[in-house]
């Protein structure tokens, strides 16, 4: 099932075209939405379908999938914090084909939001906006920017609102944007920044009450930071599609590239990733609607995990291609430029793997007492069942009972026996080390990377026991978690390269329709 | 439960976080100053809930960032 066709002139070679001369591409994301796009932004959608186009048009072109979804980006926090009132008048400006951005980062903060220097002031009327924020993907196409802006003590969590900023009310000389900035990849898009000088909005922008800005951006990304994992997969498919095809042409040694042992385990092992990261995403899309309430450690682990195993799928990819990965410039090297920024954006891999540290004692509290939502598990994993529409407050900074998938491991008779001895090991580990209030040591970085593992080895076992996948499936796939050969990856190779769909879950989902 | 016991409890809490004597944490300074940062204060609503038995938001910290401050709404919320 698809919500959407991709224009016919979205080729990968257009984009190719528009990327070499930097130019953002206007008239493919007026086609999408001319094609109806952004309704998938709106509140009310099932996170799924809005993760399927945008995992789709990632595997076209991600330039036009950053360009246009950043829309959603810059809408979430109103769908999670906004007034009925907000909600409704943002969603008519969404309908209407309005481009939204999501204004956060400045210039020497970086990922460091309680460092903002964007003030907005009360005045009679409403707020003065005064400052820069930079590096803003669409600030200067926007017509709407949501802004995260100072309105109390810096440092302080409850120092910040956020505003939604409607650009064409404000009185000229009042906001300048700025010039576009050269990137490494996605070189069309519009990476660029604003300036507010004295620029007043009326008292109903504020999203939410005063002080409330940091908590409703960090829910609102609790969703963007799982759909990113749609990024990776486009990516990671279009990537691999393209290598495959390569070496299913060229010969060396008197055969195949893809039949020479070493590239058949590359481009089998590239593949299982993506399986892998498959089930990761879309469980973890899926628990936005039912285990929602734990989606501030689940975004913060497919953020972390997809990307950073996808960044490592290419590489791999770009061995096969060998020195051609080099030579020239087409879709595989656009996308190798391209994906590298998925692990940096909407929460860099360090701030991932520090909010999974932060939340070491639940994690080890709730895997000691065996807690686990089955229900709210129950139907993230299968695949079949009906999901409740998304409650946004049952959103939370922090997941009081822990990760019901990985907990799940305790108790659940499909775990495999390896998978619990790691689970009792890592979270005996996590255990022993002293939580502290500031600067986390290093090594609780690896303790994070480690449980982010067990999470995806817990998503394939749940995955293939709820919905009657191939035993081979699972065997690859947990191989691959943890970076053993085993003779199922290439098993399942073969059988993509003898026609099969690069997507079993897909296969899975599809049989509704 | 007194109001006493929960502060001396917060106190050593967060003392144990930021590795000081309870005796160095003023109870009227803002917990971010003191040294723990704000994301990790979260954290203590899991304790508050192990101790307490009672389930606060995990922002509790953020809207009564002192000692005292996060005492005296425990206090009122137990009582």
């Amino acid at each position: 099932m698809r919500d959407l066709e991709l224009p016919p002139e979205l080729t990968v070679e257009h984009c190719l075209e528009l990327d070499a001369r930097e130019e953002f591409p206007d008239a493919l994301c007026d086609s999408l939405t001319d094609l109806g796009a952004e309704r998938l932004y709106l509140p009310g959608v099932p996170a799924e379908r809005l993760l399927a186009m945008i995992r789709d048009l990632a595997g076209r072109d991600f330039t036009v999938a950053l360009a246009h979804c950043k829309t959603y980006l810059g809408s979430v926090a109103t769908w999670v914090g906004g007034s009925p009132a907000q909600v409704a008048g943002l969603a008519a400006k969404v309908s209407g084909g309005a481009v939204v951005s999501l204004a956060l980062t400045e210039r020497d903060h970086g990922s460091d939001a309680l460092a903002g220097d964007v003030t907005a002031t009360p005045v009679p009327g409403g707020y003065r906006v005064d400052g820069e924020k930079w590096l803003i993907n669409n600030a200067t196409r926007a017509d709407v920017v949501c802004v995260l802006a100072r309105t109390g003590n810096k440092g302080d969590a409850r120092g910040f609102s956020l505003f939604l900023v409607d650009k064409h009310s404000l009185p000229a000389g009042t906001y300048r944007c700025l010039p576009k900035v050269a990137t490494h990849g996605v070189r069309g898009a519009d990476i660029s920044g604003i300036r507010f000088t004295g620029a007043v909005v009326p008292a109903d922008a504020m999203i939410g009450e005063p002080g409330r800005g940091l908590e409703i951006l960090l829910k609102g990304l609790q969703i963007t930071r799982t759909l990113c994992g749609g990024m990776s997969l486009g990516m990671g498919e279009h990537a691999l599609r393209t290598v495959l095809e390569f070496a299913e042409n060229h010969r060396m040694y008197g055969r195949r590239l893809a039949d020479l042992p070493l590239a058949t385990r590359a481009l089998a092992d590239s593949y299982v990733d993506l399986l892998v990261a498959e089930a990761v995403t879309v469980v973890s899309t899926r628990s936005i609607h039912s285990l929602t309430g734990e989606q501030s450690l689940i975004s913060a682990i497919v953020k972390y995990y997809v990307p950073t195993l996808i960044d490592r799928t290419i590489q791999r990819l770009a061995k096969v291609l060998g020195a051609r990965a080099l030579l020239m410039d087409g879709p595989f090297q656009k996308i190798w430029r391209d994906h590298a920024i998925v692990g940096v954006f909407d929460g860099n891999t360090w701030v991932n793997l520090s909010t999974l540290v932060n939340q070491f004692p639940a994690l080890t509290r709730g895997y000691r007492d065996a807690r686990v939502d089955q229900e709210g598990l129950a139907a993230a994993t299968g695949l079949k069942q009906p999901l409740p529409p998304l409650d946004p407050g049952r959103l939370s900074l922090a997941a009081r009972d822990g990760c019901s998938l990985v907990q799940s491991l305790a108790v659940s008779p499909d775990a495999p026996e390896e998978l619990r001895d790691r689970a009792d090991r890592l979270h005996r580990s996590m255990a022993e080390w002293r939580p502290r209030g500031r600067e986390v040591p290093p090594e609780l970085f690896g303790l994070a990377r480690d449980y982010a593992q067990l999470y995806a080895a817990a998503a394939c076992v749940r995955v293939w026991a709820d919905n009657a996948l191939d035993d081979v499936w699972l065997r690859a796939c947990l191989a691959r978690v943890f970076g053993r050969p085993d003779e199922a990856t290439e098993h399942l190779l073969d059988l993509t390269r003898r026609g099969r769909p690069f997507s079993f879950l897909r296969g899975v989902t599809d049989h509704d329709t | 439960m007194t109001l006493d016991h929960i502060r001396l409890w917060l106190r050593e809490r967060v003392a144990f976080y930021v590795e000081r004597t309870p005796e160095e944490i003023d109870p009227d300074a803002k917990l971010v100053e003191v040294g723990l940062d704000s994301v990790f204060a979260m954290s203590l609503s899991g304790d508050i809930e192990d101790e307490f038995g009672l389930v606060v938001e995990p922002t509790v910290a953020w809207d009564h960032p002192t000692v005292n401050a996060l005492a005296d709404h425990l206090h009122a919320e137990v009582a």
